[in-house]
């Protein structure tokens, strides 16, 4: 711990990013992830609907509606206007309602879901990442809708 | 969790669970990105070279997965895993960065279980 360079987290001074937004801080983690999720769902919706899609059209659809909402949140949240603040609660929420909707749908109905999506069994899949990242994506908003800058 | 033979998945699953833990050590000392955690990140992305490489090599042989479209996919996003982890943290000061880290080592372990599970013949 001799090392000069571990100064407190938010330590002001010329530093590239200070946690002014809602990029910086937690929020990096969190956009990496949604990121990450962003090109799971998109690409794997991408491949099903060129390869595949009379098999099984609604998961499918999903999964594509699932890529398009997690890119919304990663572009809303890494730009970090108040307007983009916005959209970035919009989306976390519609993929909240997502991931609960077509959890118990696909629990309830599985032949509807011969495969799977991203949100399919909660997100079960994925390691209930998608259950947690929105219910985390909408808690760092409200920060922010608190402390505006 | 399919079994995944082959020296280099073994090591590449070894190496991001390895680099995920350090990076999460780091992030509950407070500490930020620094040049051992970046020479990790940069073991781990040679690693992944290699096995897109032979997997590359496999499909020039003529063998061909089920999933070709989802292969391809991951062969192409796998090297820019650590490296877009590496750009992302480096522009976090604090402690933050390694834990972007930190997602991009289990990524790394978790893509190798996926790609033995599209193709069950890279055994390496």
């Amino acid at each position: 711990m001799s090392e000069p360079q571990a100064p407190p987290e938010f330590e002001p001074g010329p530093v590239a990013s200070r946690p002014d937004s809602t990029r910086t801080g937690p929020g990096r983690l969190l956009i990496a992830v949604y990121a990450l999720f962003a090109l799971a769902a998109s690409a794997r919706a991408g491949v099903q609907i060129a390869t595949k899609f009379s098999h099984a059209p609604v998961a499918y659809s999903l999964s594509a509606f699932a890529g398009v909402v997690y890119i919304l949140a990663t572009v809303t949240l890494a730009v970090g206007t108040p307007a983009a603040r916005r959209i970035a609660v919009i989306s976390c929420s519609v993929e909240l309602a997502g991931v609960l909707v077509v959890g118990t749908w696909s629990v309830a109905d599985p032949a509807t879901f011969p495969d799977a999506t991203v949100w399919s069994g909660y997100g079960s899949g994925y390691g209930f990442v998608p259950l947690i990242l929105p219910v985390f994506g909408l808690l760092w908003l409200r920060r922010w809708r608190r402390e505006p800058r | 969790m399919s079994r995944v033979n082959g020296a280099v998945p073994t090591t590449i699953i070894v190496a991001g669970l390895a680099l995920a833990g350090y990076a999460l050590v780091m992030t509950a000392r407070n500490r930020r990105m620094d040049v051992p955690l970046l020479t990790a990140v940069g073991v781990v992305e040679i690693l992944l070279l290699v096995e897109v490489g032979i997997v590359v090599a496999r499909l020039a042989g003529g063998e061909r997965p089920a999933g070709l479209a989802t292969l391809i996919g991951y062969l192409i996003a796998m090297p820019f895993v650590p490296l877009a982890a590496a750009v992302w943290g480096l522009m976090e000061r604090s402690r933050w960065g390694p834990a972007v880290i930190a997602v991009a080592g289990l990524v790394a372990a978790v893509l190798m279980v996926r790609l033995h599970q599209i193709w069950p013949v890279i055994h390496v």
